[in-house]
């Protein structure tokens, strides 16, 4: 080895190889990992009956939260809605639900039965998603184990492996063996910046060894944790050859998301669902607030006045103005240049700094799990065919049928299949299935497809800083200086909620976390007019 | 990305009762071109107000029939294309009867250009939309005061490359192409729209 290798480039190779718990551990003591303490207590005054009036515009997760909050503390609410539900991109579709993509209105064709659903916008909570675990509790939603990882499922690359999928198991293995060869050799070598003492030099190699089931030589010679080829059971156990390095190597999936993205902090195993739907949470929010939920009302104009706020919205060819002290918006920002305000310059430039996402979404209904036939239950094949990602479910398991993500994407790949019709897009990701499963566009009965960036009343998901789409925020100068002022409320009475007013935008822990920023405040002020103050 | 908000006086404007309220399956127009399609500058959706019913039929039946939003150089034409497709001839006459409707105060100015050397290219466009570019529905040529800057820019640009006006059936954006090619680069575009922004009445 020509170069020696950094401590620091160390630990990254050791990272990228899929020891993630090495870095896991070493982020956690440098303070690096996201606080995921307990959500903190809302405890609203309670302000007596009716006395202050409540907008809300969205029911989304944010809005539905304040709504739910603010009614129990005694506020008079009123949530108005413009589409056609309520739920926002919280969206489980079931047999007969529309979906309404502009132009393209789809009925979800699936049978009918609860238990072929397909949700359309969040799928995942891991356990350090503090508040929509504490409102899963609270309203008695059902949760349930999910598998987002899966060793028997595949990492498919067209151009590599003669085209054939991989087994998880069986790529991660062969790839981390040979990392783990280079390890190995590196401590043999002692090729470090500073050398290691020989202790030290034989844990590294112990470690290579572990991690990458090396032989006491430190060579990989394949691995039963790839899977076996043959028996184990009643006959003797064969192992698969490794794969060729090159081939490993030159796949795209040697590194970055999709090798690892079942080790990112949200998408850490185990995860959980809602039972029957996601949209679980939805419907105990309807259950439990009896405050006025008006669907089908776009809003007009929101105009702040000096004692309040006025907000304008249509509802059945009519336009109608509700006046209130507070108002909690969820609209898309996007949408907010294209409605009427007087909000201060300086907000409304911020909400203009904000560029709304375009996840994209496809599911199909199976008429049989041909991939337990496989040994896959639940998790997720990626392939970088424009689709992304195959989803198994996690429940049902061994009844007849099941619905299948047969695509999620972002960004280039979400406007490919934006400018087709649905049902060029259900054949496209039909054809990608095939290449993988070879049952799968056989078995395919119905299919639906949502291409958040066309949702009416949506028209995206997942928002950035400045004018380009990204994964990492968008531009941190642009939130350094909108972030803060959009966290308060515009004239001490209009705030701005939604995921799209947090760090983790496109999930509900984002709009969670937003709603009870903006509650926090309005309690403050609340209490201050009273002469009280909140407990720390 | 322009940051410019015109100082509009909506008081005055949006306070009115009589504002036209769209028929339920129009609604989704002012999803992306905003309330009384006063446009939406973020997501790139014109601002229509008060445009004239004939020219928003036309483009509707373009769109409608593939003959505009189909090019692929033309990415917000294509979000359009289905919405259009998706509504019936009564509905795209509907929808055209509303946008002339609709009522919003004119479009900040944000396109920045040499307005004399605008004024000098405008002469050949004043020939079909008018010495004050409010149009002429005898020569079938729209009225320039009422979409956004950022949009007669991107239009021009999609003349210019065929991006628009290249199919067969689009008559009137053949001619507007070939009058585009007049318009030696972006400079010339950006001046000229900036010539047009002051014929808006502001």
């Amino acid at each position: 080895m020509k170069n020696k290798l950094s401590r620091r480039h160390f630990l990254s190779l050791v990272g990228a190889a899929g020891g993630s718990s090495a870095v896991y551990n070493t982020s956690l003591a440098l303070g690096l990992m996201q606080e995921s303490g307990p959500v903190a207590q809302l405890d609203l005054k309670h302000i007596g009956r009716r006395k202050k009036k409540v907008a809300v515009l969205g029911a989304g997760i944010a809005g539905l939260t304040v709504a739910y909050e603010l009614e129990r503390a005694g506020y008079d609410v009123t949530v108005i809605e413009a589409s056609h539900r309520i739920g926002g991109r919280n969206m489980t579709v079931r047999h007969g639900d529309i979906i309404d993509e502009m132009g393209y209105k789809q009925v979800c064709n699936f049978d009918d039965d609860p238990e072929m659903y397909f949700n359309c916008g969040p799928a995942r909570i891991p356990g350090h998603h503090r508040r929509v675990l504490h409102y899963c509790k609270t309203l008695r939603v059902p949760l349930q184990i999910k598998a987002n990882f899966s060793r028997p499922a595949y990492r498919h690359d067209p151009e590599r492996f003669e085209g054939k999928p991989v087994t998880v198991a069986r790529y991660t293995s062969d790839s981390r063996g040979f990392i783990a060869e280079l390890l190995h050799k590196a401590a043999d070598q002692n090729a470090f910046e500073k050398p290691l003492s020989t202790d030290d030099q034989e844990r590294i190699r112990e470690y290579a060894r572990g991690f990458g089931d090396l032989n006491l030589q430190g060579r990989y010679k394949g691995s039963e944790r790839g899977g076996r080829k043959s028996g184990g059971f009643v006959t003797p156990a064969k192992i698969h050859e490794p794969l060729d390095i090159q081939s490993l190597l030159d796949s795209d999936f040697w590194m970055g998301d999709g090798a690892f993205n079942s080790e990112n902090a949200d998408w850490g195993e185990p995860l959980m669902e809602i039972k029957g739907g996601n949209d679980g949470i939805i419907k105990a929010f309807v259950r439990e607030i009896k405050s006025p939920i008006i669907v089908n009302a776009p809003v007009q104009s929101i105009e702040l006045r000096d004692d309040g706020v006025d907000i304008a919205y249509n509802r059945k060819g009519k336009r109608k103005t509700i006046s209130a002290d507070f108002v909690f918006n969820s609209i898309p920002t996007h949408f907010m240049s294209g409605i009427p305000n007087n909000l201060p310059d300086d907000y409304r430039a911020g909400l203009a700094a904000l560029t709304p996402g375009n996840f994209f979404k496809i599911g199909f209904q199976m008429k049989e799990r041909f991939w337990e036939k496989e040994g896959i239950y639940g998790g997720i094949t990626t392939t970088n065919q424009r689709i992304n990602q195959i989803w198994y479910p996690s429940h049902g398991i061994h009844s007849q049928k099941g619905v299948v993500l047969g695509a999620y994407t972002f960004y280039d790949e979400s406007e490919f299949f934006e400018k087709m019709t649905p049902d060029e897009r259900l054949k496209y990701a039909a054809d990608c299935g095939d290449k993988i499963h070879p049952e799968y566009s056989r078995n395919i009965e119905a299919g639906v497809s949502v291409p958040w960036g066309r949702i009416s009343h949506m028209m995206g998901c997942g928002t950035s800083w400045g004018s380009g789409r990204s994964w990492e925020g968008g531009d941190e100068e642009l939130r350094e200086k909108y972030y803060k002022l959009l966290q308060q409320p515009a004239g001490g009475r209009h705030y701005m909620i939604g995921d799209q007013i947090s760090y983790h935008s496109s999930w509900q822990e984002g709009a969670f976390g937003s709603a009870e920023v903006a509650l926090l405040d309005l309690d403050s002020r609340v209490r201050a007019e009273s002469g009280e103050s909140r407990k720390g | 990305m322009f940051l410019a908000f015109a100082v509009f006086s909506w008081a005055s404007v949006f306070a009115e009762d009589d504002l036209p309220v769209p028929a339920e399956e129009l609604v989704f127009c002012t999803v992306c071109h905003g309330v009384q399609l006063m446009g939406n500058s973020i997501i790139k959706a014109p601002r229509l107000s008060g445009m004239e019913t004939w020219y928003v039929e036309r483009q509707l039946k373009n769109f409608k029939n593939v003959v505009r939003g189909r090019h692929a150089e033309d990415p917000f034409g294509y979000e359009m294309q289905p919405m259009a497709e998706s509504l019936s001839d009564e509905q795209v006459a509907e929808a055209a009867v509303f946008a002339n409707a609709t009522r919003s105060p004119a479009p900040p100015a944000t396109v920045i250009g040499d307005i004399e050397k605008g004024k000098a290219h405008y002469s050949a466009c004043a020939a079909c939309h008018g010495v004050d570019g409010t149009g002429n529905e005898a020569l079938g040529s729209p009225d320039l005061t009422i979409p956004n800057d950022w949009y007669l820019v991107t239009q021009l640009m999609n003349f210019k490359s065929g991006a628009r006006g290249s199919h067969p059936s689009d008559t009137y954006g053949m001619q507007m192409r070939a009058s585009a090619q007049l318009l030696a680069d972006d400079d010339a575009i950006m001046n000229v729209v900036a010539y047009i922004n002051t014929l808006q009445n502001k």
